[in-house]
């Protein structure tokens, strides 16, 4: 398997790759690091627990009304964020690496178009109005579109990215406006897609999301499998395919993983922006153009800057709180628009 | 007290906007048929008096028999006995709580929907029309209502007793204005005098959860039929610091549920038979919830409000908010 970070002259305005040592003490860090904001998660909120009361909740627990709300709100908005940003993260730099585009993320396939779509339908024309519902028809929606999007951006010679992005944009751009005309005739339709389109982690039980489970875990399983194979596609093609990887198997299992993992997260949180997108990119700048270590990496960074903007949404505005989506974009944008103003790395 | 419900203003705020370009090409005939309509409305009616409304003073039939209402107008009308022969569009959830016979009167009128149709407006003849939409909205078909029949408008910050008062007063419903009045007078009297000890002792608070509100939150409420068992009977429910935002605009996730224990008495939305609301269930499903002490003791109380802004209405409300009172050990004692 090429190692692209080795393969790759060290000009002037690169950085110097670091080593698999530090790679590795850099991945721990950022896993103590998350760690650290799953406890914090368990501990902070929009009333004062006690963190002997939320240590209680845990492993003593009683029907003390506090240790509830721990176990009813605070433990599964934390599991949730978890997963969902591990999904969006690797799903993020899937597609980035997919497509060779930097700015790609779930949304340039349509996928969360089909998600938004399928839940308008099932919201306004179906009655549906919890998430335990219409979960389902997001999740749906968001393989069908990129199942679609496959199809439409094939050509004889396999599929292209260009061509899938493309298909994406148009696809996406139809589902979207169908959808607002679906809102803006049912009122019910659209309060609930006012607060879905928001990406929220909050009031998803646990329930919710013990049947993904197994989606992601095939899906991580299948983007790690892949992310040999993309290391060879983003020298070309024609380099990839002398050195022996299929490209077609490789795209449509790189398609699989990345829709059942980012269809997965916005249909339990909503179309959560900016953490596909941003986290690979530090990703990047910190361990270089492999892939392999792309995905760790992301699997690690998403969720701590979603539960942090979790976190940071809780205490802001107390006793209220802002949903996860927006406080995303607005702790990422600024970094992001840093680190790429100040190093050339993240470029694919 | 503001009374409009949010929902229906925005579908008043639409209907106003997407009905100015048609009116504008509707209503485009020359001054010659707008004089021509207010001459053959005037014919109708021999007599006529003079109401006070937002747009000034309007000079109106004293015994109207084709009235037309829009916007939150409507049902006030109706529950004052009123017959319009056209309404506007008034959503399901808030049809199913108006009484029978209501609820008949409102279906037999011509709907005029949530896009107010001027054309349908003229033919139905009108000899007035009843308006309470936002004033922005209002400016922008003015003439063309005026020109169809005389228009009393009033502004969304009008309140409801007011508004109440300024329809009965133009719609010649002022009898049973009055009735609805003196039943009221006679119900706020009787509950001030039978929960003096809860109102003097008693910490209340009002809980809410809309339709449109965020997963996981709810609301205290401090708007609302709230403000009646809090302004006209005594009741001590907590209520925003002068000045600033009503408690209901911020929303609080579910983990605030514990801070309730410090209240004796809950209050939260319920429909007819006591049951709470579609859009409150997920917060009594909380283990969170079922703990809580005023829970568990039975001081939580489902109170059922078809509406507050019209006396009729709210003494729908007083009913059940008596019984619900009647309910608590404390009241028993």
């Amino acid at each position: 398997m090429t190692d692209l970070a080795l393969g790759r002259p060290v000009g002037p305005d690169t950085r110097t790759v670091p080593g698999p040592r530090r790679r590795l003490i850099g991945l721990a860090v950022a896993l103590a690091v998350l760690l650290g904001l799953l406890v914090a998660s368990m501990m902070i909120g929009s009333t004062a627990i006690p963190p002997t009361v939320v240590w209680d909740a845990l492993f003593h627990p009683s029907k003390d009304i506090d240790q509830f709300a721990v176990r009813d709100f605070r433990l599964p908005r934390t599991v949730v964020g978890l997963v969902v940003g591990m999904a969006l993260g690797v799903s993020g730099a899937l597609i980035q690496a997919l497509t060779r585009n930097p700015l790609a993320d779930a949304g340039i396939l349509g996928l969360n178009a089909g998600a938004s779509f399928a839940v308008t339908v099932a919201v306004g024309l179906l009655g549906i109005r919890d998430i335990q519902g219409y979960m389902w028809f997001a999740f749906g929606g968001a393989l069908i579109v990129t199942l679609t999007v496959l199809v439409l951006g094939s050509t004889r010679r396999g599929q292209s990215p260009v061509m899938m992005v493309l298909a994406g944009l148009c696809v996406g751009s139809v589902l979207m406006g169908a959808g607002s005309a679906l809102q803006l005739t049912n009122p019910d339709a659209f309060d609930v897609m006012r607060s879905w389109d928001a990406g929220s982690i909050v009031s998803r039980p646990l329930d919710l999301l013990w049947p993904t489970l197994p989606f992601f875990a095939i899906a991580l399983v299948l983007a790690f499998a892949v992310s040999g194979p993309l290391n060879a596609m983003a020298l070309g093609d024609e380099l990839a395919v002398a050195q022996g990887v299929r490209l077609v198997r490789t795209r449509i299992i790189a398609i699989i993983a990345l829709t059942l993992l980012a269809g997965g997260a916005t249909a339990i949180a909503g179309p959560i922006g900016f953490v596909g997108l941003m986290v690979p990119h530090v990703a990047r700048w910190i361990v270089g153009p492999d892939q392999r270590w792309i995905f760790a990496y992301s699997a690690l960074l998403a969720p701590i800057l979603l539960l942090s903007s979790d976190i940071l949404g809780r205490v802001v505005m107390r006793p209220g709180e802002i949903p996860v989506g927006i406080v995303t974009a607005f702790v990422g944008a600024p970094v992001l628009i840093a680190l790429v103003r100040q190093k050339k790395a993240s470029g694919l | 007290m503001t009374t409009t419900h949010p929902r229906r203003r925005r579908a008043a705020l639409t209907a106003a906007i997407l009905s100015a370009a048609l009116v504008l090409t509707a209503c485009g005939s020359s001054d010659d048929s707008s004089d021509t309509s207010s001459d053959k409305t005037a014919a109708k009616t021999d007599e006529t008096h003079t109401v006070k409304a937002g747009n000034g003073d309007i000079k109106v039939p004293n015994a109207p028999k084709r009235v037309v209402t829009i916007g939150n107008t409507d049902l006030p009308f109706i529950d004052m006995g009123g017959k319009p022969v056209g309404v506007t569009g008034v959503e399901e959830s808030e049809l199913s709580l108006l009484p029978e016979d209501q609820r008949a009167t409102y279906e037999k009128a011509t709907d005029l929907g949530d896009e107010v149709d001027l054309e349908k407006v003229a033919s139905l003849k009108p000899d007035l029309i009843l308006v309470q939409i936002p004033d922005a909205e209002f400016k922008k078909i003015e003439k063309q209502l005026e020109a169809i029949a005389p228009t009393a408008f009033w502004g969304l910050d009008t309140e409801w007793r007011t508004l109440a008062d300024s329809i009965a007063d133009a719609g010649n419903v002022k009898d049973a204005l009055d009735s609805q009045k003196a039943d009221y007078e006679a119900r706020i009297a009787e509950m001030k005098q039978k929960y003096a000890g809860l109102i003097k002792n008693t910490k209340f608070v009002n809980l809410d959860r809309y339709s449109s509100s965020d997963p996981g939150t709810f609301v205290i409420a401090d708007i609302g039929c709230v403000e009646i068992a809090q302004e006209d009977i005594g009741l001590n429910f907590p209520k925003a610091a002068a000045g600033a935002d009503p408690l209901a605009y911020t929303s609080l996730p579910f983990e605030q549920l514990t801070k309730l224990s410090k209240y004796n008495v809950i209050t939260y939305p319920a429909d007819a038979k006591g049951q709470p609301t579609e859009a409150f269930a997920p917060v009594v499903q909380t283990n969170t919830w079922k703990e809580l002490s005023t829970v568990k003791s039975g001081d939580a109380l489902g109170v059922f409000c078809p509406g507050n802004n019209s006396y009729g209405a709210v003494l729908r409300y007083l009913a059940s908010l008596d019984t619900a009172l009647a309910s608590l050990p404390a009241a028993k004692q």
